[in-house]
């Protein structure tokens, strides 16, 4: 009941947004909207903890510790995102940023966009974890592309719209191939099963008779299932999209895009990855795993040491976060996933305080480039920028914050799995873009005053800047024990049976 | 005399005399669907009486070749013709040659036409030359890989040999592997015909020829035996067309009875498919010269899709 | 038994259809006019939804008549008309010389097709009986083909609206995948796949117009200010 509820929620918010039209209606909504969506999944987390899992709908929704974990990281996204977006729109509406030479929609159009497709993509998003059924899953994960699609066209600048029509093109193309792999999944056990009813797709009925499916199908099916869903997560070679829409997005909806869609991408591949790994063992999964995450963390490293805008630094930075995270998985044993989770985790809850205070700087200096700034935005953003440098040396594993604590579980987990060239290629990466993220990072906000006025002029901008920060300060030294226990439920999922 | 000497006379016959019919058909069918009356049927035959009697006019510069190619290409399209399969399935030369002789033969004569195209001197014919070649680099292996399917079915390249098997199986023409080779031997019939959307064969301004520019400085018999000589090509191409992949009512032998029945039904096959390019002529506009390679790209594939077909269907 | 009652015969039907398909595939690729290709896509849809029903008329599936009426309906007769729609408005007929000529890329698709013959051949189910519930089965190969292709006309072509028709054609190549590998999947999963297709082509076709209104070509090979 509750995973409907869940479901439900975002749908109500987003029809009662097309009705009520008015801006502070519209805010309100949000913001409701958003709250009740985290309390439902805080609800449904500790029901998980209670009964290990919960069913609706004779098993067409599940949600286990994984799926209640992810739903738990992507409703924190998303009510973080709610109250910043209420301040950066207003902000964009008073700049009359939604204009192009003069003319443009007036404000409440743009912001009625934005308001009515960020809970539809809110509920696509709950959708991804709870179904039970794989081609189910693919839906959802298509819907989360369309639904963002209109929020990357949203300044409907020509650079707002070939950024759109990349992601557009290649989404699509990587989300065929990532149904092409489910099909094929579905080909593997209707051979070993026999069973044509819609449970045949049913990950929880799969995964428990995956060692009887035929191998040479699930091998090809895990491939294309890969370059599918690492299309969705930005994995290089696929990542081409990546820079250009979260460029180009508003910052509430990048942020979506960076934490919950991301998540939801590695959410369907591990998936997929469970049952690959109960039908072939864990060396071949894991060689592939590796390989695109090593390659991605090595695309991202010279296009962060070279890079002329601090909101494609961002990207980059998510490209390498989707690497590290498929690199944990890869690693596997028992440390490998475990380092994922927390990964993932903690991954949500940095990112959005690091797209936050860019947002933030972006809408102060009017433009994204790093060149032709000359620094000193501590002086005119006395919050945003000392919290931007706080969240860049976060985002870079930097101890004490938490992302070096599942960074180093998994770097454990590579030389436990006797993975060690990878394991130092791992550290170099993350050294090395380390030195390009904060050098930007540092050059932009440390300096002398340039006389740029103060610039911290919205509290719905601010608090949740601080509000974050406080919560990335506070997880590295301590992880609440139901937390951590969902994350440890989680980890289960991935152990095999021996 | 011997049944062998009879087939050849017959089959020689039928190739001369019924060449310039089909020809003829073909103008009165474009021009009964552009609404004009049309030259009439036997136009043909009086244009080839009346070339044959005319002077001719060879210009200084040309060497032997300019002669010689007529009567090449005659001879060689006229012995490719003999290699086919036409109211009996035994063709008189099949003992000699199959498909890849045929192919060559044809060949053959087109090598010597472009020769001469550049022999005469004038830009026009080397223009001429040159495209035609292109063409024929496309259309040649095309021809060749959906021939090959169909003699693959067969087991043998002699043509007699395929007919016959061809004869033994009925709808076998519904077969994938069938259907795109003969639509890749249709684009290479209009290609090798020099039809539109290839080439047009009525057009008189010399920028668009391409058969008609490396003929341009013929005249009298020369140029009534390159004109036969390319209505009997068209007639051998319909033929395997027809032959090999509808080959309903070929007699088996050289008898009297069958061969009557099986020479009308060929008349009327070949009428149909005459009348099916005709259709394709009036409906279809020239293609540029640039585009006329992807055309035969096109047909190139078809083919190969037809061998592939075989192994995958 | 009437002869279109006979399996055998239901088994010929399909390959020649799905025989047409390839062809129709290729001519895709071949083509320079616009309404053409959309065309083409419209017979495509409309041969597969013919293949589907032939499979559940031997098998006596009704859900896969329903898979085989959905086809039909969004992408043999809605699909086409929004692009044809589409098309007026943007006022685009023709397509420009892709990044690799046309002659090559035709000799390309054919060499693809030949991939996913080897690709569709470890798939082969050697101890089948021919029957009812093996039809379809050797369509595979078609499959994976246009698969490939489109995936390469995806790449290949310059202007937005013949990528959007690869895409369409792509995902007729899994559809077919399904039906031949496991008779579709549940209604529930076809009837989710499909309404997120006709989605994805309206907000596609959105695309194309604002890209038209702002570049004032939907060439693009044009859409490269973002770089880095």
């Amino acid at each position: 009941m509750i995973l409907v509820a869940l479901l439900l929620a975002p749908l109500l918010a987003s029809g009662l947004t097309a009705l009520l039209r008015g801006r502070r209606a519209m805010e309100a909504i949000h913001l409701v909207s958003a709250a009740a969506m985290f309390a439902l999944s805080i609800q449904l987390a500790a029901q998980v903890l209670r009964e290990g899992g919960v069913s609706w709908g004779d098993g067409f929704l599940h949600a286990d510790y994984f799926s209640a974990l992810v739903a738990l990281l992507n409703a924190f996204v998303y009510l973080v995102s709610a109250p910043y977006a209420v301040g950066y729109f207003r902000r964009d509406a008073a700049d009359n940023a939604f204009e192009q030479n003069g003319e443009g929609p007036p404000a409440e159009k743009k912001l009625l966009q934005y308001y009515a497709l960020a809970p539809l993509f809110g509920f696509s998003m709950f959708l991804v974890v709870f179904a039970n059924n794989l081609g189910v899953m693919w839906v959802a994960v298509e819907g989360t592309t369309l639904a963002s699609i209109f929020l990357v066209t949203f300044y409907g600048r020509p650079t707002s719209l070939e950024a759109a029509w990349k992601y557009a093109m290649i989404g699509s193309v990587g989300l065929s191939m990532a149904l092409f792999g489910t099909i094929l999944t579905y080909y593997s056990a209707h051979q070993a099963l026999g069973v044509e009813t819609l449970s045949g797709l049913n990950w929880s009925t799969l995964v428990h008779s995956a060692a009887q499916f035929d191998k040479n199908v699930m091998r090809l099916a895990f491939i294309l299932v890969l370059l599918g869903y690492g299309t969705k997560a930005g994995l290089a070679p696929m990542h081409t999209w990546k820079p250009d829409a979260y460029g180009e997005a508003p910052v509430p909806a990048a942020v979506l895009m960076a934490a919950a869609m991301l998540n939801c991408a590695i959410y369907a591949l591990a998936r997929f990855y469970v049952l690959t790994l109960r039908c072939l063992g864990p060396d071949f999964p894991s060689q592939l795993l590796i390989l695109f995450g090593m390659l991605s963390m090595a695309v991202a490293v010279p296009f962060i040491l070279v890079q002329r805008s601090y909101r494609r630094l961002l990207a980059y930075s998510s490209i390498d976060h989707a690497g590290i995270m498929v690199l944990g998985l890869g690693f596997g044993g028992a440390l490998g996933a475990l380092g994922m989770l927390l990964h993932m985790t903690f991954h949500s809850v940095t990112k959005p305080l690091l797209f936050f205070c860019a947002g933030n700087a972006q809408q102060h200096l009017g433009t994204d480039s790093l060149r032709k700034n000359s620094g000193g935005l501590i002086h005119s953003l006395p919050v945003s920028a000392p919290m931007f440098l706080l969240a860049t040396l976060a985002v870079t594993g930097t101890p004490p914050f938490s992302l070096f604590q599942s960074e180093f579980t998994i770097l454990r987990a590579g030389f436990a799995g006797r993975h060690t060239v990878p394991a130092i290629l791992f550290v170099v990466f993350l050294v090395a873009i380390f030195c390009g993220f904060f050098f930007h990072v540092a050059q932009l906000v440390l300096g002398p005053a340039n006389g740029l006025p103060r610039g911290e002029d919205s509290r719905w901008k601010s608090y949740p800047v601080l509000a974050l920060a406080f919560v990335v300060i506070v997880l590295g030294f301590w992880l609440p024990a139901p937390l951590f226990a969902l994350v440890e439920g989680a980890a289960r999922v991935f152990e095999v049976q021996l | 005399m011997s049944e062998q000497a009879i087939a050849l006379l017959v089959q020689l016959g039928l190739l001369l005399l019924l060449a310039p019919f089909i020809t003829g058909f073909s103008k009165t069918c474009k021009a009964r669907l552009q609404t004009r009356r049309g030259p009439g049927l036997l136009q043909s035959y009086r244009d080839l009486h009346k070339l044959l009697r005319k002077g001719m006019v060879i210009p200084d510069t040309a060497s032997w070749i300019f002669p010689a190619t007529p009567y090449v290409l005659f001879v060689t399209t006229l012995l490719a013709g003999l290699m086919i399969p036409t109211v009996s399935a035994q063709a008189p030369l099949s003992w000699a040659g199959g498909v890849l002789a045929v192919v060559y033969l044809l060949a053959l004569g087109r090598f010597f036409l472009a020769l001469a195209g550049l022999d005469a001197g004038s830009s026009f014919g080397g223009l001429g030359s040159s495209r035609e070649m292109t063409i024929a680099a496309i259309a040649e292996p095309a021809l060749m890989l959906a021939v090959f399917t169909v003699a693959l079915g067969a087991g043998s390249t002699n043509l007699s040999t395929v007919a016959e098997f061809a004869l033994g199986q009925s709808w076998r023409f519904l077969a994938p592997s069938q259907m795109l080779a003969f639509a890749a031997l249709f684009i290479v019939l209009i290609a090798e015909t020099g039809r539109i959307p290839v080439d047009n064969p009525a057009t008189h301004l010399e920028l668009t020829m391409i058969h008609e520019a490396m003929i341009l400085e013929y005249s009298g018999p020369y140029l009534a035996l390159i004109e036969w000589s390319a209505s009997i090509k068209q007639l051998v191409l319909m033929t395997l067309l027809v032959n090999v992949f509808f080959p309903f009512g070929l007699s088996t032998d050289w008898s009297a009875l069958p061969l009557a029945s099986s020479f009308a039904l060929f008349v009327v096959k070949l009428l149909l498919l005459a009348g099916v390019v005709v259709l394709v002529e009036t409906t279809n506009a020239k293609l540029r010269l640039f585009r006329v390679p992807e055309l035969l790209a096109v047909a190139f594939v078809l083919s190969a899709l037809a061998l592939i077909s075989m192994f995958i269907f | 038994m009437f002869f279109w009652q006979d399996p055998q015969f239901g088994d010929k039907m399909i390959t020649l259809m799905a025989a047409l398909i390839l062809v129709l595939q290729i001519m895709m690729v071949a083509q320079h006019w616009l309404v053409t290709i959309i065309r083409v896509f419209a017979v495509q849809s409309f041969l597969l939804a013919c293949i589907a029903a032939t499979i559940a008329y031997f098998n006596n599936a009704p859900h896969i008549y329903a898979a085989a009426a959905l086809t039909l309906l969004l992408k043999a007769i809605i699909l086409p008309v929004v692009l044809t729609r589409l098309l007026v408005k943007v006022d685009i007929r023709r397509e420009v010389e892709p990044f690799i000529n046309m002659p090559i890329s035709i000799i390309i698709s054919g060499m693809l097709t030949l991939m996913a013959y080897v690709v569709a051949e470890s798939f082969q189910r050697p101890d089948e009986l021919a029957g009812p519930a093996s039809l379809g089965h050797n369509t595979l190969a078609v499959a994976i083909s246009l698969f490939l292709i489109g995936f390469f006309m995806m790449t290949n072509r310059r202007k937005a609206l013949t990528q959007v028709l690869a895409l369409l054609s792509l995902e007729n190549g899994i559809f077919l995948a399904a039906i031949s590998l496991t008779y579709g999947m549940p209604l529930v999963v076809e009837i989710g796949i499909f309404f997120d297709l006709l989605i994805a082509i309206l907000v596609l076709a959105i695309l194309v117009y604002r890209i038209r209104a702002t570049f004032d070509s939907t060439d693009v090979s044009r859409l490269s200010r973002l770089r880095g």
